[in-house]
């Protein structure tokens, strides 16, 4: 288990992440998430022992690795831009961290073989140079880079961010496998909540150096601890006075004026859901704005000089354009409030 | 606890720093700081109080004085001539549609690897009195005044057409960095050739002119080997005379003089330069950037006469380089009367040079002296790069700048620097005297070669992602492992690309070299130059003619070896 106690790191006067507490657990994909600059990467450097916390502590399975030197921590990195030698092939890249160890040659030689096999490297792909692989087969070097010295947890620092769309969904999925496969226990950076949501047991949301939630990806999504998680996760409406008002009118239900209020864009309903038709609050809108993508469509509407964001998935039968009037249906338990 | 803090900072990587950080230390003050100090010193400090006496014994030098305004003379004159040349060079190569610029390019582009001791040699053997142009100039036009190379005119001949490898190299650059659409634009709007020119493409340029001015200016008050050797005594500027001076103990202080007077103007310009850098190019804001299609000139009496001048221009370029090739395959007679005939090619001044000593010495001499600072100047830079890499303090600032100040400095005043501090024994080198020894010279190309290394090296190591070396840390890898597993092997093209050129520049090595070499021990330049002096015999003249061309050689495949096969790659 990893535990962060109280951990504090500064950049001179700047204070990049602020009294961090979090523990992960044996075998878990954690995630750290957020956007740029929120912390998450240092945290992950001082874990793996590029930067030393300025104050608290880090333990691993009980034991206080804070300064214990990068080369002795037994945790393995793949990088943002997979850091692959240049200079080295394919073998000589998985390679370089037994040597290292003085590992005898024919032990290398298996163990780097075993590895390759098993992240899908093929033995002729291991003579090329790294410069010759696809990105898929380069972040598959990467992982069998860290995973070949059988490390006891593997951190990822933003690996798919310089991928393109399609290949970043693919080498996800890939990465999950894999996780599955070996079992180990992973830390994973990145400011993509699709990725996080996706490959996550469990997600810790930062911002501006602090965690201000950890919990699983369903618990993030929509149990959003603070304004700022449900604004960064996922599509979302804020709602105003008016609105507010109108479905206290419609379900009786009072809300506090005084806080913010929100609602995701998948919970505004065009058709009474018949599961729980009971408490929603019926409204009149009109469709001022609708942008298609093929699977789901975007619709704004506008509701007594409000307007309300919806995605409705396209079923090919119930589909909407500008001027169309309508009743819509939200449930007042959706709304979250700040 | 004490202990163990101890402990924990004394382990064989902070030893071995800490003695690396000390030498270093020593290198600087001893070698860059020091010697210019005392230089200072021995001007401005006579008998323990300050006094301006040798600039008032230099006011009142004519000799002195004159060499002076001829420097300037010079520099200014070769702003003019120079630009005007080497832009007309550049247009025809890279911007105006000449017919067979691919051959004018081969020609314009010798400078490259015919230049400084062997081109001025080689001008010599040419235009000197019994030189084969001369002579035939003669012969056509009876009038012409067969002594006409020396004096001013030579000196300005000379250093025009040396020294347009700047504009070769970075006007050629800048010129095809420009984005043709704007030319497009220009001309849809109605613009013609000349005013496209005028408007759109030489503004973009200006920088670079700017830039490349103030190092021909530079050049031309630091020049030394064409006023030493065409020049006569008519025409001396600065640096002949400060190694005139420099010979005797009673004249040292004019010399040192003049060195700082010189050293003064080359950081007042290169302050100045440094200013026109910060302004920066023009950068394209295009997001599609189209090269450059060479215009046609419409004008075809305009176009005729520039065709006429690219080729006259192609002439003097080529001509030297191919007579100076063709004569050194020929025998005495032919080299000392400048005439050619079949009956006397031969290829014995070459076989001379593979086998008498006399006649290898000085190839051999250079080699070992260049290869020597090569390597030393690259190792040294390597220590420096890694250290500047790896730590961001103020001691690796320091010693960042302390390493830079070379550039600083005109080599005439690093040399004599060297020569007044280390006549003495002095502490700071255990005593001992390097002026006359055949060291002071090798610890001058290394110094002067440290700024250029330094900051390509410099450049390599910054260009290395970060990440690996952090990977290889993650890895279990020690530093020194990680340096020679990952960053080396990175670094090393480049390495051994700034390693091939610095061994090329000091080769034939003159201006550094007449100040310090040692008279047993004649490295190349000296040789080229002895073999262009009046008194010299034919032989020694085709052995200078043979090391010219042997010169050219090593230039050219050390060129080729560097950028040739970059840019097929």
């Amino acid at each position: 288990m990893i535990e962060f106690k109280e951990v504090e790191i500064k950049y001179n006067d700047f204070t990049a992440v602020k009294s961090l507490n979090l523990q992960i657990g044996e075998g878990e994909f954690f995630t750290l998430l957020g956007p740029s600059g929120c912390g998450k990467t240092t945290t992950l450097r001082s874990l793996v022992g590029f930067i030393n916390p300025s104050r608290g502590a880090i333990y691993v399975n009980g034991k206080d690795i804070t300064h214990l030197p990068v080369e002795k921590r037994d945790i393995s990195m793949v990088f943002q831009s997979y850091a692959l030698f240049p200079t080295l092939n394919v073998y000589e890249n998985i390679a370089f961290g037994l040597k290292v160890k003085k590992m005898p040659k024919e032990q290398i030689d298996a163990e780097v073989r075993a590895i390759a096999q098993k992240v899908d490297l093929k033995s002729e792909q291991l003579l090329k140079k790294v410069s010759e692989l696809s990105g898929g087969q380069q972040q598959r070097v990467a992982i069998a880079r860290a995973l070949v010295l059988k490390p006891s947890m593997l951190v990822l620092d933003e690996p798919l961010s310089n991928l393109d769309a399609s290949l970043r969904v693919q080498l996800r999925n890939e990465l999950k496998s894999l996780q599955k496969k070996f079992g180990i226990t992973t830390i994973y950076v990145t400011h993509d909540q699709e990725e996080a949501l996706t490959l996550s047991d469990r997600i810790a949301v930062f911002n501006h150096g602090v965690v201000e939630q950890v919990g699983t990806p369903y618990e993030i999504y929509n149990q959003s601890a603070t304004e700022f998680v449900c604004n960064f996760i996922g599509d979302i409406n804020k709602l105003g006075r008016t609105l507010l008002e109108k479905v206290t009118a419609a379900s009786g239900k009072t809300f506090d004026l005084s806080k913010v209020a929100y609602l995701r864009t998948e919970r505004v309903h065009t058709l009474v859901p018949d599961r729980n038709s009971a408490g929603f609050a019926k409204m009149k809108a009109s469709v001022t704005e609708a942008e298609y993508y093929g699977l789901y469509t975007k619709y704004t509407f506008e509701i007594d000089g409000a307007s309300l964001k919806k995605v409705e998935i396209e079923d090919g039968r119930n589909h909407y354009v500008k001027g169309n009037q309508m009743d819509i249906y939200i449930h007042p338990d959706d709304i979250l409030q700040y | 606890m004490t202990m163990e803090r101890i402990r924990k900072y004394v382990t064989l990587g902070n030893i071995i720093g800490l003695i690396i950080g000390l030498f270093l230390t020593w290198f600087v003050v001893a070698f860059l700081v020091y010697p210019n100090l005392n230089l200072l010193k021995a001007v401005f400090w006579v008998n323990g109080t300050f006094s301006i006496e040798p600039i008032q014994k230099l006011l009142h030098s004519t000799r002195a004085l004159k060499s002076l305004l001829n420097s300037f003379i010079l520099a200014v004159s070769m702003v003019v001539t120079v630009n005007i040349i080497g832009i007309f060079l550049v247009f025809v190569n890279e911007y105006f549609d000449i017919k067979g610029s691919r051959l004018l390019r081969i020609g314009y582009y010798t400078t490259l690897v015919y230049s400084g001791i062997v081109l001025v040699s080689g001008y010599k053997f040419l235009y000197g009195e019994q030189g084969f142009i001369t002579k035939f100039l003669s012969n056509m036009f009876p009038f012409f005044p067969a002594g006409w190379f020396h004096g001013y005119w030579a000196v300005i001949f000379v250093m025009t057409f040396a020294c347009t490898s700047n504009h070769v190299l970075f006007l050629t650059n800048a010129i095809r960095k420009i984005d043709f659409q704007t030319v497009e634009a220009a001309r849809n709007m109605g613009a013609s050739s000349f005013y496209i020119l005028r408007r759109v493409v030489l503004p973009v340029l200006q920088p670079t002119l700017f830039a490349i001015t103030i190092l021909l200016f530079l050049t031309g008050l630091g020049a030394t080997s064409a006023p030493l050797i065409v020049g006569g005594t008519e025409f001396q500027t600065i640096t002949p005379m400060i190694l005139a001076f420099s010979k005797s103990p009673t004249s040292r202080d004019m010399a040192a003089v003049l060195a700082i007077f010189l050293g003064a103007a080359t950081l007042i310009l290169l302050i100045f330069l440094r200013k026109i850098e910060k302004k920066g190019n023009y950068i394209s804001v295009s997001k599609v950037k189209s090269e450059i299609q060479k215009q046609k000139i419409g004008n075809k009496w305009l176009n005729a006469l520039v065709h006429v001048l690219a080729y006259l221009l192609f002439i003097v370029y080529a001509l030297p380089v191919l007579l100076t090739i063709t004569f050194s395959f020929t025998d005495a007679y032919s080299i000392s009367t400048s005439t050619l005939s079949w009956s006397h090619f031969t290829i014995a001044n070459y076989r001379m040079l593979f086998t008498e000593a006399d006649a290898y010495q000085p190839y051999i001499i250079s080699i070992v002296y260049s290869a020597a600072a090569a390597i030393l100047v690259v190792a040294l830079s390597l220590t420096v790069s890694r250290f500047l890499h790896k730590y961001s303090n103020i001691c690796t600032t320091a010693l960042e700048y302390a390493m830079l100040i070379p550039w600083l400095l005109p080599s005439t005043l690093i040399a004599l620097g060297l020569i007044i501090t280390y006549d003495t024994p002095r502490w700071i080198l255990a005593n001992n005297v390097l002026t006359g020894t055949m060291w002071i010279l090798m610890i001058a190309y290394v110094i002067v070669l440290i700024p250029f290394t330094l900051r390509m090296l410099r450049a390599a190591f910054f260009a290395v992602d970060s990440s690996l070396e952090d990977a290889a840390k993650s890895l279990g890898a020690s530093t020194f492992y990680t340096f020679r597993r990952v960053i080396l092997p990175i670094v090393l093209p480049s390495t051994l690309a700034i390693l091939a050129l610095n061994f090329n520049s000091h080769l034939a090595d003159y201006d550094l070299t007449i100040f310090l070499y040692h008279p047993l021990f004649k490295p190349l330049g000296i040789a080229i130059q002895n073999a262009t002096s009046g008194q010299t015999t034919a032989d020694t003249q085709a052995l200078g003619l043979v090391y010219s061309v042997v010169l050219m050689v090593i230039s050219t495949v050390t060129l080729y070896l560097v950028y040739g096969r970059k840019s097929k790659a």
